[in-house]
């Protein structure tokens, strides 16, 4: 029973700080179920995949409630980031073990760069989009792809980039077991031009689909331990209901610092696990 | 809001779906808290190891009162959740006559088929 409130506690505490930074559990869950609790690594992806699914359709819920979401550009994304995870699934199954350690080892240090370097405003203000649910304004001319994909206040560019970049998000997710918000974000806020709180609500509603695709693939092939995903995935479920309500509270420059020497000091473990 | 070209139908649908989502999400995790609650009464630690799914014993493990008929229902409905969401999408696209979106729709809905035969046929 010790062992399974350790769990619940160690998914709490990832989702309060993947929730507070919005990174979601993922990139903590695997490293703390690996090295915490010598889970291996593809397992630790499966329970990873999960939570994941659980906290990005609970806060896509809202989003799509909200209307926030773009859920045309959402879907269209989504099914090259099915593919990816399809294509990712398959070959985790295939990778040897400290090769997957190795990948994720770079992940952290990429997560931890981004995360580290001074902030810059790009794309658009999303702080300013102005969102009216009665507003249903169609266009005059007969719309391009790209205008049906659009949302007021801001036209979608780029769609092949997004494509690739969406197919090759899908394959990190299914290989890693995180959302893949990390990329899709960036992509869409600054690849497309999707101001970046209706690229996160839509990186959110799509990540469902992405885990869900390479999840089927864990079950089918035991990677999927129950007894081991259900206690982490309750735990950063309530961990990211509360980190959504702790966020005004906290000031995130200190945690913001802190998440990054947690994540320099993980990505070295990890490497140091993969090197054997 | 979303995409400008968004109908009243979708627009309604988006909150449908909405519901739906946190909804399931809500079920499943009652379900899993309920396995997790068994597993502890009948001294299971998580690192041991969890049975395999078997669909076809899991009403029989929940009415026995067995963790991993709570613990496989929670996680199949976790999984069904965005699934079901791109179902009700392409119903409120096919009532809105967006056939572009709906064909996304079914494409999506065609590879997690691929995916269940691949990961049926490499699980054999």
């Amino acid at each position: 029973m010790t062992v399974g409130l350790l769990m619940v506690a160690a998914g709490v505490g990832a989702g309060v700080f993947g929730s507070l930074l919005g990174l979601g559990g993922g990139i903590l869950i695997v490293p703390i179920l690996t090295l915490g609790f010598g889970l291996d690594l593809r397992e630790a992806v499966g329970v990873s995949l999960i939570s994941v699914i659980m906290t990005s359709s609970a806060a896509a819920g809202v989003y799509l409630e909200r209307h926030v979401a773009n859920m045309r550009l959402g879907m269209t994304l989504e099914l090259f980031t099915a593919i990816g995870a399809l294509i990712g699934g398959s070959i985790a199954f295939l990778l040897a073990e400290n090769v997957l350690e190795g990948l994720f080892a770079v992940l952290l240090g990429y997560v931890a760069f981004t995360m580290a370097r001074p902030r810059t405003e790009t794309g658009h203000d999303t702080s300013t989009l102005d969102i009216d649910p009665d507003d249903d304004a169609q266009p005059a001319a007969e719309p391009s792809a790209l205008d049906r994909l659009s949302g007021q206040g801001y036209r979608v560019r780029n769609l092949g980039l997004g494509i690739v970049g969406a197919g090759f998000a899908g394959i990190v997710s299914a290989l890693l077991g995180i959302g893949g918000g990390i990329i899709k974000v960036p992509l869409m806020n600054i690849g497309m031009g999707v101001p970046l709180r209706v690229a996160t609500a839509t990186s959110n509603m799509m990540i469902g689909i992405t885990a869900a695709a390479s999840a089927i693939i864990y079950v089918a092939r035991g990677g999927i331990d129950v007894y081991s995903a259900a206690p982490t995935a309750i735990g950063v479920f309530l961990g990211a209901t509360a980190g959504s309500r702790l966020a005004h509270r906290v000031d995130l420059r200190i945690l913001r610092w802190l998440f990054v020497a947690v994540l320099v000091y993980t990505a070295i473990q990890m490497l140091l696990r993969a090197v054997g | 809001m979303s995409a400008a070209a968004t109908s009243g139908r979708v627009f309604d649908a988006e909150r449908t779906i909405g519901r739906l989502l946190i909804g399931m999400t809500y079920v499943s995790v009652a379900l899993m808290a309920v396995g997790v609650v068994l597993m502890f009464a009948k001294g299971i630690s998580p690192l041991d190891p969890g049975p395999p799914l078997d669909p076809t014993q899991l009403v029989a493990q929940v009415t026995s009162l067995q963790p991993a008929g709570f613990l496989w229902l929670g996680l199949l409905i976790v999984i069904a959740a965005p699934i079901a969401r791109v179902v009700l999408a392409a119903r409120a696209y096919a009532r809105d006559n967006d056939r572009t979106m709906v064909l996304v729709s079914i494409a999506i809905l065609i590879v997690l088929a691929i995916a269940v035969a691949v990961a049926v046929a490499g699980g054999e």
